[in-house]
């Protein structure tokens, strides 16, 4: 395995992305734990979903450089059998998620992102994506992503992260 | 015909008596005290996970063959410890009944030095945390009796356990905090969300004791402190995004914040910390960094190009050592004549003689897959 063949110092700021590894996210740790369903209390703008319930969206969501994968860490569910907002057949989707603040390039907003994992079988091994803006240490787990969020599952196997958009993000 | 059947057996024997016979069923151990050049690659498999290894390397050899010298099985990125008063390493590790699925037991294993088997085990919750190691998800206290195991549900708490008798006793809840940090006698700090560090002394049935949070001394949104710390004669030295170090003295009875210092001089700009194991420690109680240049929002797991050694009483650099490729994790042998032994982007292990600060060899090929951390052997 020599994903990092080839890579050198003036690139290592991309091998990053990859050897760090598995981020799952947290911030929403204590918001969520005992949240049966998982959908959380979030800063979010929900009364604009319904007046325009997907952003618009330019990109590949199979590469580690589209936008909702500003904070992941982990293999790209749509490389996987899944998609960037579905797991692969067979998997559990995790309840509790970490949650990244991406901008969106197609109309210039910030959205929030939730990480869910899918769970309960092993590593997909393709698509792994690291992104670490605004990653910070396990302290703050809801913005961790070297955390495993194959929490409240039936397995904590981890197989590969989704990037689902709950919301646009408030104005600070 | 029975005369040829016994002629045949009577050659049949001669030849057998030409050679001595090997022995069967030989298996090797290793020595109980590992040799000081020796390294313990922590390998997470990250693309099998439930399949780990722990695998023993001299790191002095040039002999691809000779210089394996054996490994054991961790279960799913599993926690490791060595113990340093006795031959065994500890492994916090989870299995699921049918592999992937089925019912989740988790258990701190006891592993033989020599033999690198199992020679014990303590079930503990179900509730370990699981995600990229670091030091500081499992650890020791009291003299090595007390093993301490952070958990994650995302609820956090404290497994702790009795090594020597094979018990679990109990379970701390740390709200708000993260990870253990071993202090003297039987006791720990976590790491908190606010920017404070609780500390908890363990009662006699392992339960919370005494606890008490210190005041906020860092700010984690400005400047996070690192996790990933060293600890020397007691001192946790803490690095920062931006290139800080927080000393905090662990030896009391409360966690002593001492005054934060620069790793990064003027001349260096914006040369910041980064990596998965970014810091180690030598015989001689220096403190090593990994570092990387042109540091930004983010870059705080980037590999280092440098690892820079500092002398932490006088608080200033002493030394660098130019990385041959650069590198997500270090450590340091335990000897005065040290190794820094690196994992690099290839994801081989570089080593160095510090000393000099020479590139020695490149260490490949031994079955790694994913080598995410290197420990000298204790």
């Amino acid at each position: 395995m020599k994903w990092l063949d080839g890579m050198t110092e003036s690139t290592a700021r991309g091998i990053a992305q990859r050897t760090s590894r598995r981020g799952f996210l947290g911030k929403l740790a204590g918001v969520f734990a005992g949240g049966a369903a998982g959908i959380p209390l979030l800063p979010v703008a929900r009364g604009e979903e319904s007046s325009n319930p997907f952003p618009q969206e330019e990109g590949d969501p199979n590469s580690c450089d589209y936008w909702r994968y500003c904070a992941i860490d982990g293999f790209l569910c749509g490389c996987c059998g899944g998609s960037a907002n579905s797991c692969p057949p067979g998997t559990e989707m995790s309840p509790i998620t970490w949650i990244g603040t991406c901008e969106n390039p197609a109309d210039g907003k910030s959205y929030i992102i939730s990480y869910n994992d899918c769970c309960g079988k092993s590593s997909c091994g393709a698509c792994l994506c690291q992104r670490n803006e605004a990653d910070r240490p396990i302290y703050q787990p809801r913005l961790a992503n070297d955390l495993n969020w194959c929490l409240g599952t039936k397995s904590i196997i981890y197989n590969c992260s989704t990037a689902i958009v709950i919301g646009t993000a408030l104005d600070q | 015909m029975q005369k040829l059947l016994l002629l045949l057996l009577a050659i049949g024997c001669s030849a057998f008596a030409e050679v001595q016979p090997e022995t069967m069923g030989v298996i090797r151990t290793l020595p109980e005290t590992y040799p000081p050049h020796w390294i313990i690659v922590q390998d997470s498999t990250f693309f099998h996970m439930s399949d780990g290894k722990f695998i023993v390397i001299d790191a002095d050899s040039d002999d691809s063959a000779a210089r394996f010298k054996g490994f054991l099985n961790a279960s799913f990125i599993a926690q490791f410890h060595q113990a340093k008063t006795k031959p065994e390493l500890y492994v916090a590790e989870t299995f699921h009944s049918r592999g992937n699925r089925g019912v989740r037991t988790d258990v701190l294993t006891i592993f033989d030095k020599s033999t690198l088997t199992p020679k014990g085990e303590v079930v503990v919750p179900a509730k370990r945390v699981s995600g990229m190691p670091t030091d500081f998800h499992l650890q020791l206290v009291d003299d090595e009796r007390i093993a301490l195991i952070y958990n994650f549900t995302p609820a956090t708490s404290v497994s702790v356990v009795d090594i020597e008798a094979r018990e679990f006793l109990g379970e701390i809840p740390i709200p708000g905090c993260a990870l253990v940090y071993p202090m003297a006698g039987r006791a720990f700090a976590s790491l908190c969300s606010d920017g404070s560090m609780l500390s908890v002394q363990i009662d006699d049935d392992g339960g919370q004791g005494s606890s008490h949070r210190t005041e906020p001394f860092f700010d984690a949104d400005s400047d996070p402190l690192m996790e990933k710390a060293t600890i020397i004669d007691g001192v946790g030295y803490f690095p920062t995004f931006l290139g800080n170090v927080y000393p905090v003295d662990l030896s009391g009875s409360k966690p002593d914040i001492g005054r934060p210092w620069s790793l990064v001089g003027e001349e260096e700009g914006d040369w910041r910390p980064g990596g998965l194991q970014l810091t180690g420690r030598d015989a001689d109680g220096r403190l090593y960094v990994l570092m990387h240049p042109q540091g930004y929002d983010g870059s705080h797991k980037d590999p280092g190009v440098e690892v820079w050694i500092f002398d932490t009483k006088k608080k200033r650099r002493v030394q660098r050592i130019e990385l041959a490729t650069p590198a997500i994790s270090v450590a340091v042998t335990r000897d005065e004549d040290a190794l820094l032994v690196a994992t690099n982007i290839n994801l081989e292990i570089d080593v160095y003689s510090v000393l000099s600060g020479e590139h020695l060899r490149t260490i490949g090929d031994f079955g790694q897959e994913t080598p995410f951390m290197l420990h000298g052997a204790q």
